[in-house]
């Protein structure tokens, strides 16, 4: 039993929201299934709305993070919105960063930014 | 009070099936949202841990109690090869998976307790402890 | 044993006490004798006198129960534990020196005598030590609950700005308190710019700027930036010298630069209106 996660476009922007737990299975399917997306409708962003999910482990934090590098060498500039404060506490003990990654506090927000960055 | 239950780890679909129990247990034993982050993370990287380096293992989740103080322990142990070298492990950003190397040091960030005892070629026992403040 | 001691204190309760007065004026160190007046003195040493008859009459039985009651009571009269502890000392010594000058003792109750006395001054001590340190934990822990209460909430002061001022020295459990109340108001108010204020923490060392790193970290996940503000010369001299790297973050001298930077990050300035 493996779900797929929805990837919607909206303009020059694919949107997608997490609403499950991660298993390794999917979250590396959507891994494929994104990078699908962006090379079929050239999209120029990615909004990826985290919200209900309630934990982040190293392994999904590491399959996001490798999303958020390939997407980048695919020319896409992708923002991570709604973590929840109790996953942001959990990743930052883990000693996971996140570095590069571009956050927001909710899709509205990082839709926002998303058009604000792929003008500069 | 000494209510305990187990998952045990053969499949990657266990280790959802783990960290589901855990979070499960820790709002039982009455864990804020952090906290029961904090176990679920640590659960789902403990069971990762055997799946990916044991094969197979366990992982069993105790409500404990010390005095007024209420806690949840995780045990996770295997059969697996052991860990050669432990000061290793614990550091920051070892990694012998090409994972984040974040785990066991993490695990211990996230836990109050923790403790690891492991026989070359034999297998691992950590045992990590969450106390409700 | 006991009761002729009991009785002999009982028959001599002012003379002994008198005694016991004049030496425990003696040692001027405790205010007690300075600042009360007579007459609550002279009540409060009648009451400690009775107290110390009725712990040595005791049964066995009752005698754990008179001994807490004992200790609650002492604690009460709000004296410093090692004056409580010389009041029991000299009181015994008292008797010793009273009984002896009238001639009770000789050498085959002396030393039954001794007995008595150790076997009752003894436990005396012990419980209004025990009764002294858990005023002490009690204290301890209430004033924990009052500094983490005290601790950190977030207040929202423009829209999508928050401050969160800091005051108070800062431990690792006190630093999760003050990371989960910064997140959670974050979210709760839609910050986009939170503005930490260190004006109020004495000493910013390696652990609590490593705190303060990861709070910061923290906030950028959930989608919002955190300054750091109050930065005292004697702060940046230590974060310096330390060697903390906060070069990742934006920091301010005071909180007032950091709310204007705040509200141009947020494409907003504050003007003056000419009233006219």
């Amino acid at each position: 039993m493996m779900t797929r996660i929805p990837i919607l476009k909206l303009r020059e922007c694919l949107i997608v929201s997490i609403q499950w737990e991660l298993d390794d299975q999917t979250a590396l399917a959507f891994q494929e299934d994104l990078l699908a997306k962006l090379h079929t409708t050239a999209a120029r962003g990615v909004v990826l709305d985290l919200t209900p999910i309630d934990f982040i482990d190293s392994f999904i934090a590491k399959v996001l993070g490798d999303v958020i590098n390939m997407s980048g060498l695919m020319g896409a500039k992708v923002v991570i919105t709604g973590i929840q404060p109790a996953v942001a506490i959990t990743l930052i003990e883990l000693g996971i960063r996140l570095e590069n990654v571009v956050t927001a506090l909710d899709l509205e927000n990082g839709l926002e930014k998303l058009e604000r960055e792929l003008e500069d | 009070m000494n209510l305990r239950s187990s998952v045990d780890i053969i499949t990657e679909w266990d280790i959802v099936a783990a960290r589901q129990l855990g979070r499960n247990e820790a709002k039982d034993v009455g864990f804020g949202t952090v906290d029961q982050a904090r176990i679920t993370t640590a659960i789902s990287e403990l069971a990762r841990n055997i799946y990916l380096y044991a094969g197979k293992g366990n992982i069993e989740i105790k409500q404990i109690a010390e005095g007024n103080l209420k806690g949840l322990q995780v045990i996770a142990s295997d059969k697996g090869p052991g860990i050669a070298d432990v000061r290793k492990v614990m550091e920051d950003g070892f990694t012998t998976s090409g994972g984040l190397g974040a785990g066991l040091p993490g695990v211990k960030r996230l836990m109050d307790d923790f403790k690891i005892e492991t026989v070359f070629g034999e297998g691992t026992v950590i045992s990590a402890t969450k106390w409700l403040r | 044993m006991n009761r002729e001691i009991a009785i002999y204190i009982q028959k001599n309760i002012d003379k002994i006490l008198e005694r016991w007065k004049a030496k425990m004026e003696d040692d001027q160190d405790d205010r007690f004798f300075q600042i009360m007046s007579d007459q609550v003195i002279d009540t409060t040493v009648r009451e400690f006198g009775e107290l110390m008859v009725s712990s040595l009459t005791a049964s066995e039985e009752t005698y754990d129960e008179k001994l807490k009651d004992f200790s609650v009571q002492i604690v009460r009269y709000g004296w410093s534990i090692t004056f409580v502890l010389r009041a029991l000392n000299n009181f015994s010594e008292v008797i010793y020196e009273e009984m002896e000058e009238e001639g009770s003792l000789n050498e085959s109750n002396y030393k039954s005598f001794r007995e008595v006395l150790t076997n009752w001054i003894t436990p005396l001590n012990q419980s209004v030590v025990d009764a002294y340190s858990k005023v002490w934990e009690k204290t301890v822990n209430l004033q924990k609950i009052a500094l983490q209460e005290l601790s950190a909430s977030l207040i929202p002061v423009f829209d999508k700005i928050s401050v969160m001022p800091l005051v108070g020295t800062i431990d690792t459990e006190r630093a999760k308190l003050i990371m989960e109340n910064l997140l959670q108001g974050v979210v709760k108010h839609r910050a986009e710019v939170v503005l930490l204020d260190i004006t109020g923490v004495p000493v910013v060392d390696t652990m609590v700027a490593h705190h303060i790193i990861q709070a910061a970290d923290a906030v950028r996940l959930v989608g919002a930036k955190c300054m750091l503000v109050g930065i005292r010369p004697e702060i940046a001299q230590t974060i310096v010298t330390l060697g903390i790297n906060l070069t990742d973050f934006t920091t301010t001298s005071t909180l007032q630069r950091g709310m204007e930077q705040a509200l141009a990050l947020t494409n907003r300035a504050i003007v003056e209106v000419n009233v006219k």
